[in-house]
C-alpha cells in the first residue's frame, strides 16, 4: 500500500491556533465563577486539504471539545480557527451559519441526532433547502442520489429513523452531511457505537466517499485501531494538551511521547501469539480543573524527571511530519 | 479438551425466550459451552447476539415475565440451576457465582457508601457482623488496588472515577471468594489505559483465588488477552467453540472469520476492511436456515433452508456450519479456504 | 451545605417583599373601603376621613408599602382594624391549629401515598395495583369540601365515631387530616409508583439481585431510598396546595385556624390581618420548600450543592 505522507506543499484547509476552551465553574453564595475546567488549553494544528487528521485520547482529554469549538457549537475561550484563511471565531453568527455548510459533523449517536418524526426524505430535504443549490423540484432525485452514495436503497426514502439499524442510521447522518457538499467533515466518535462488522462497513464508506468527493476529515476517536485505518496524520491529546502529532506511520511505528507509547501498548491485540510488553499506567487521569504543573502527564509518567514537574514542554519537531511535547524525546 | 471432573459449569442447549406483545424473541436459542475450574472462557459476539442474556440466565436474573428459560440445562458442579428454587439461587448469587457489569457508573447504588455495598454481601453470605464485614470490605478494596481504602470505603460511588468503581465492583463480586466470576463487558466503558489496569487486576486475582471467569466481550483483543477458550455467538446461538489458540490460528465459522477481517488492526495496513455485508437478523424473525446465511459469503441452498447442528470435533471444539459436514452442497474448496 | 442554605435564605427576602406587594395591590383592587366598614353604617364624611388618616390610608400606596415593610422588619405586623389587637397576637392564636392540621395531613399524604405506591409498583398490573390506581384517580378528582362533608356525614353523624366539628383532641384531627391529605396521597401514590418502577430498572438493582439479596431488601433498602428523590419534590409541592386547602377544610370543620382568620379578614377588609396572615403563610411555605430542597440534596448527593 502506498504511504500517505503529508505533502508539505499541500494547501492547509483548517488552521487552529492557540485554541482554548475553558468552561466556568460557578460557586459560592453569589454564584460567581470560582474556577475553570480547562478542557482544551492552548492547542494548535493544521489540517490539509483532502487528508484525514485524527484526534485520539481518552475521555476528558478534550478531543470532542476541540471539534465542538471549531464548529462554535460551544464558543471557545480564545484562539483562532482559520478555515481557508478566514477566522471562524471572528465571524458574526450569520456569517458562521453560512460557513457551516462547508463544515459538517457526524456524531456518535446517530439516533439522537436524527429527528425521530422526520422521514429520511424530510431530513435530507431540510439539508438541501438550507444549502439551496438544488432547485426544489429536483430535490427528491438528489436525495435518492445521496442515498445511493451511502449505500441505502431508493425505496427507503420515506422511512423514519427508528426503522433503521444503528449502522444505517449512521449512513443517513453521513448522507445529511454530504447534502451540504462540505469541504470538511468532523467525525466525532462516528463509528464508536457500532458493532465491528457494521463499523467496518461505515469505515469503508467514509474512505470511498473521501476519494469520490475529495473530502477532508477531522476524525475524533478513542479507538486506535480505527484511527490507524482511516488517518493520514494523528494527533494525541492528554488533559487538554497536544502531546504528539505525526503522520500515521511515524506515530504508530515510532511513538515518542511516553503517553502515546502507553496508550498503544494498552490496546489488546486480537492475536494470541503477539503478546506485547505492556506499559501499565498507574492511577487515573487528573482533574482538568487543576491540571498538574509542568508536563500534565508527569504524575503518571514512568520516566518523569524533576524538570517535567515544573516546565511545560512545547511541541518540538522530530522530523518534518512528527512533533512531540516531551522533555525527554530524542529530538 | 477438559477432563470431566474439571468442569465446573456446563451449559447445554440453553434457550431463553422473551414473550412480548410483538411476538416471541428467541434471544438465546441454543447455547452450549463448558467452563473448567480456573480457566477463562470468552463469550464473544456483537450486540444482540444473546451473550448478556446467557450470563443473566446462568444466575437466573432474567425478568420474568417477559423472559423465560424455556429449554436446556445449566449444570453448576453437576446440579441443574434451572431447577433450583429461588432461595437456593439467592444463596449461590454473589457467593458461589458473582457477576460484574459493563457500566461501573450505574452499577453501584448511588446512595450507599461503597464500603457498605461490599460489606452487605459479606453479612449476607458469610454471616459476618457489621464490624467484621466492614473490615473485610476495606481489605477487599485494598486487594483490588484502591489507595487509602479506609477513606474510600466511606465514600459514595459518585466520588470515584470509572476505573475505581469497576475495582469496587470486582471487590464486591470477589468478597465471598466465588468459584465463578461472570464479567459482562467489564472494560467496555473504560478508557484503554484503565482497561489495561482492570484486565491485569482480574488476571492477578484469578490466579490468587483460583476462580473461573466467563468473560463476555465484543472485543477480540480482550479475548486474545485473557481467554483460554472461546464460544462465539451469533443471533442467539453458539456458532463456534474452541480454544483461544485455535480460534485465532484457525477460525472455522465464516462469521468468526468475518469478525476478524472487519477489525481495523494496529499492526497491519489494509486499504479496505473486509466488512460483513448486511445486518444482524431481528430476534422476532430469525432466518429458517443457518442464521448467518443471509450475510455469509459461502451460503448455499442448504444453508438457507436448513439449520446446521453444532458439530463436535475430536479435540472437543465445535462449529455450527454446513461447510464442515458431508451434506455440504457448495464448493468443497471454499471450506478449506475459509478454514485457513 | 451551609453556603447553600445561606444563599437560599437570602433569596427569600425578595420573594417575601414580592408577596407583600402582591397582597397590597390585590387589596387595593378589591371594592370596599376599610375606613367605611370600620366607621360603621351612616358615619359622617368627617369621621371616615379622620379614620383614613389614622389608618394611614390617605398616603400613596408605595408609601404605605414601604412603611409596612419597615414595620415588618421591626417585628410589627400592625394592628387589626376590627379587634384592635396586634396582628401578631391574632395570628399566633390561630396558627397552632393550622400547623397541627397541616402536619397531620402531610402525614396522611406521605404514609398513605407511599405505601399504596410501593404496593402498586411491586405488584405491577396486579388487581391490587389497578385498584390502588383507580382510587388514586378518584382521590385527585374529588373536591375536598365534598369529601369533608361526606366524611362528617358518614363517620360523625351516622356512626358517631368522631366529633362533627371543632379542634382540640386527636379525634378532632382525623377527619380533617384525611380530607386535606387525600388528594396529596393520591398524587404521591402515583409518583411513588412511577418512581419505583423507574428505579427497579436501574443497573444497581440488577447488581443487588446478583448479590443474592432478597426481594424485600432490594425494594426497601436499595430501591426506596433512590425512589424518594422525586417523591420529596412532589410532597414539597403538595404542601403548597395543602396550605391553600386549609381554608376550605377549616371552614367545613369549623376550625379556628389561620385560613379562616384570613378569609374573615378579607371579608372585613381588615388589611393588616390579611397581609400578616399571608406573609406568615408565605414564610412557612418558603421554609418548607427550603427543607424539601435540603432533603432532596441529602438523598441525591450527586447534585452539587452549589
Amino acid at each position: 500500500m502506498m504511504t500517505t505522507q503529508t505533502n508539505p506543499t499541500k494547501k492547509p484547509l483548517l488552521e487552529v491556533k492557540n485554541l482554548k476552551q475553558h468552561f466556568p465553574i460557578k460557586g459560592g453564595i453569589l454564584g460567581r465563577t470560582v474556577n475553570h475546567v480547562k478542557a482544551v488549553d492552548d492547542i494548535s494544528f493544521t489540517i490539509h486539504e483532502g487528508e484525514t487528521l485524527s484526534i485520539v485520547g481518552e475521555s476528558g482529554c478534550g478531543k470532542s471539545t476541540t471539534g465542538r469549538a471549531i464548529l462554535r457549537l460551544d464558543e471557545p475561550t480564545g484562539g483562532t480557527v482559520l478555515f481557508e484563511g478566514q477566522d471562524l471565531l471572528a465571524m458574526s453568527k450569520k456569517q458562521m451559519r453560512d460557513m457551516r455548510k462547508h463544515l459538517q459533523v457526524i456524531f456518535q449517536d446517530p439516533f439522537a441526532s436524527l429527528n425521530p418524526r422526520q422521514s429520511v426524505s424530510a431530513i435530507l430535504g431540510e439539508a438541501l433547502a438550507i444549502q439551496n443549490i438544488v432547485p426544489a423540484h429536483q430535490r427528491r432525485e438528489r436525495i435518492i442520489e445521496l442515498l445511493g452514495y451511502v449505500g441505502l436503497r431508493p425505496d427507503q426514502i420515506d422511512r423514519f429513523p427508528h426503522e433503521f439499524s444503528g449502522g444505517q442510521r449512521q449512513r443517513i447522518g453521513i448522507a445529511r452531511a454530504l447534502a451540504m457538499q462540505p469541504k470538511l467533515i468532523i467525525c466525532d466518535e462516528a463509528v464508536s457505537a457500532l458493532d465491528v462488522s457494521i463499523q467496518a462497513q461505515v469505515l469503508n464508506l467514509l474512505k470511498s466517499l473521501q476519494k469520490q468527493f475529495k473530502l477532508t476529515y477531522l476524525f475524533i476517536s478513542h479507538d486506535l485501531g480505527v484511527v490507524r485505518h482511516i488517518s493520514d496524520r494523528v494527533m494525541v491529546m492528554y488533559l487538554g494538551k497536544v502531546v504528539e502529532i505525526a503522520d500515521k506511520k511515524s506515530l504508530f511505528d515510532n511513538p515518542q511521547h511516553p503517553y502515546t507509547q502507553a496508550l498503544l501498548s494498552a490496546i489488546p491485540v486480537p492475536d494470541i501469539n503477539k503478546k506485547q510488553e505492556r506499559i501499565i499506567l498507574r492511577g487515573d487521569v487528573p482533574s482538568p480543573i487543576n491540571p498538574p504543573q509542568g508536563c500534565r502527564f508527569h504524575t503518571r509518567c514512568p520516566y518523569a524527571i524533576d524538570r517535567c514537574k515544573t516546565e511545560v514542554p512545547g511541541l518540538t519537531s522530530l522530523h518534518d511530519t512528527h512533533q512531540v511535547a516531551c522533555h525527554l524525546a530524542q529530538v | 479438551m477438559p477432563e470431566q471432573q474439571d468442569i465446573i459449569l456446563d451449559v447445554r442447549n440453553l434457550q431463553t425466550h422473551f414473550f412480548t406483545e410483538d411476538g416471541v424473541s428467541k434471544a438465546v436459542d441454543g447455547v452450549d459451552f463448558s467452563l473448567n475450574r480456573g480457566e477463562t472462557l470468552g463469550l464473544v459476539g456483537e450486540s444482540g447476539c444473546g451473550k448478556s442474556i446467557t450470563s443473566l440466565s446462568i444466575l437466573r436474573l432474567i425478568a420474568s415475565p417477559p423472559g423465560k428459560i424455556v429449554g436446556g440445562e445449566i449444570l453448576f458442579k453437576g446440579q441443574d440451576l434451572t431447577k433450583k428454587s429461588e432461595a437456593d439461587m439467592r444463596a449461590i448469587r454473589g457467593n458461589e457465582i458473582s457477576m460484574i457489569f459493563q457500566e461501573p457508573m450505574t452499577s453501584l447504588n448511588p446512595v450507599y457508601s461503597v464500603g457498605e455495598q461490599i460489606a452487605e454481601v459479606l453479612r449476607l453470605h458469610q454471616n459476618m457482623g457489621r464490624k467484621e464485614a466492614w473490615d473485610k470490605a476495606v481489605d477487599m478494596l485494598r486487594l483490588v488496588g484502591i489507595p487509602s481504602p479506609e477513606k474510600r470505603a466511606t465514600q459514595e460511588p459518585h466520588e470515584l472515577s470509572g476505573g475505581m468503581r469497576q475495582r469496587v465492583m470486582i471487590a464486591m463480586a470477589l468478597a465471598c471468594r466465588p468459584e465463578i466470576l461472570i464479567a459482562d463487558e467489564p472494560t467496555t466503558a473504560l478508557d484503554v489505559t484503565i482497561q489495561a489496569q482492570i484486565l491485569e487486576l482480574m488476571k492477578k486475582l484469578q490466579v490468587e483465588m483460583g476462580m473461573s471467569i466467563i468473560m463476555i466481550t465484543h472485543d477480540l483483543g480482550v479475548v486474545a488477552e485473557t481467554c483460554d477458550r472461546v464460544a462465539v455467538m451469533y443471533a442467539g446461538k453458539v456458532v463456534e467453540y474452541t480454544t483461544a489458540q485455535n480460534l485465532f490460528a484457525n477460525p472455522r465459522h465464516p462469521y468468526t472469520v468475518g469478525l476478524m477481517n472487519s477489525l481495523p488492526r494496529l499492526d497491519e495496513d489494509v486499504e479496505e476492511l473486509q466488512a460483513i455485508k448486511g445486518n444482524v437478523p431481528s430476534p422476532f424473525s430469525m432466518p429458517v436456515g443457518c442464521r448467518f446465511a443471509p450475510r455469509c459469503p459461502h451460503a448455499t441452498e442448504l444453508c438457507n433452508t436448513k439449520l446446521p447442528e453444532l458439530l463436535e470435533y475430536a479435540d472437543g471444539s465445535k462449529v455450527r456450519c454446513w461447510m464442515y459436514t458431508s451434506e455440504w452442497d457448495g464448493d468443497t474448496k471454499t471450506a478449506t479456504e475459509v478454514g485457513v | 451545605m451551609f453556603v447553600y442554605i445561606t444563599r437560599r435564605l437570602l433569596q427569600m427576602i425578595p420573594v417575601l417583599l414580592g408577596v407583600i406587594l402582591v397582597v397590597f395591590l390585590i387589596m387595593q383592587m378589591v371594592p370596599g373601603d376599610p375606613a367605611v366598614l370600620l366607621a360603621g353604617e351612616g358615619a359622617s364624611e368627617e369621621t371616615i376621613a379622620k379614620m383614613r388618616t389614622q389608618l394611614g390610608l390617605d398616603q400613596p400606596i408605595m408609601v404605605q408599602y414601604v412603611q409596612y415593610v419597615a414595620n415588618v422588619f421591626q417585628g410589627d405586623l400592625g394592628t387589626s382594624l376590627r379587634s384592635n389587637l396586634p396582628v401578631w397576637d391574632e395570628i399566633m392564636a390561630r396558627l397552632p391549629a393550622t400547623i397541627e392540621l397541616a402536619v397531620a395531613s402531610i402525614f396522611v399524604t406521605v404514609v398513605l401515598g407511599m405505601i399504596a405506591g410501593i404496593i402498586s409498583a411491586t405488584k405491577q398490573y396486579s388487581a391490587a395495583d389497578i385498584t390502588i390506581m383507580v382510587i388514586a384517580l378518584l382521590g385527585v378528582s374529588l373536591p375536598s369540601f365534598w369529601l369533608g362533608l361526606s366524611l362528617i356525614y358518614t363517620f360523625s353523624v351516622k356512626l358517631q365515631l368522631f366529633p362533627v366539628a371543632g379542634w382540640g383532641t386527636w379525634k378532632h384531627m382525623i377527619l380533617p387530616a384525611i380530607t386535606l391529605g387525600t388528594a396529596g396521597a393520591a398524587i404521591v401514590a402515583r409518583m411513588t409508583r412511577s418512581s419505583m418502577l423507574d428505579v427497579v430498572r436501574q443497573d444497581y438493582i440488577r447488581t443487588a439481585k446478583a448479590k443474592g439479596l432478597r426481594e424485600t431488601v432490594i425494594i426497601y433498602k436499595h430501591a426506596l431510598k433512590n425512589a424518594l428523590i422525586p417523591i420529596i419534590t412532589v410532597v414539597g409541592l403538595q404542601f403548597g396546595f395543602l396550605l391553600g386547602g386549609t381554608v376550605l377544610v377549616e371552614s367545613v370543620f369549623a376550625i379556628n385556624g389561620l385560613g379562616r382568620l384570613i378569609v374573615d379578614a378579607i371579608r372585613m377588609r381588615d388589611l393588616p390581618v390579611v397581609q400578616g396572615g399571608v406573609l406568615i403563610a408565605s414564610i412557612i411555605f418558603v421554609f418548607v420548600n427550603l427543607l424539601v430542597d435540603v432533603l432532596y440534596r441529602y438523598f441525591n448527593k450527586r447534585i452539587d450543592l452549589n
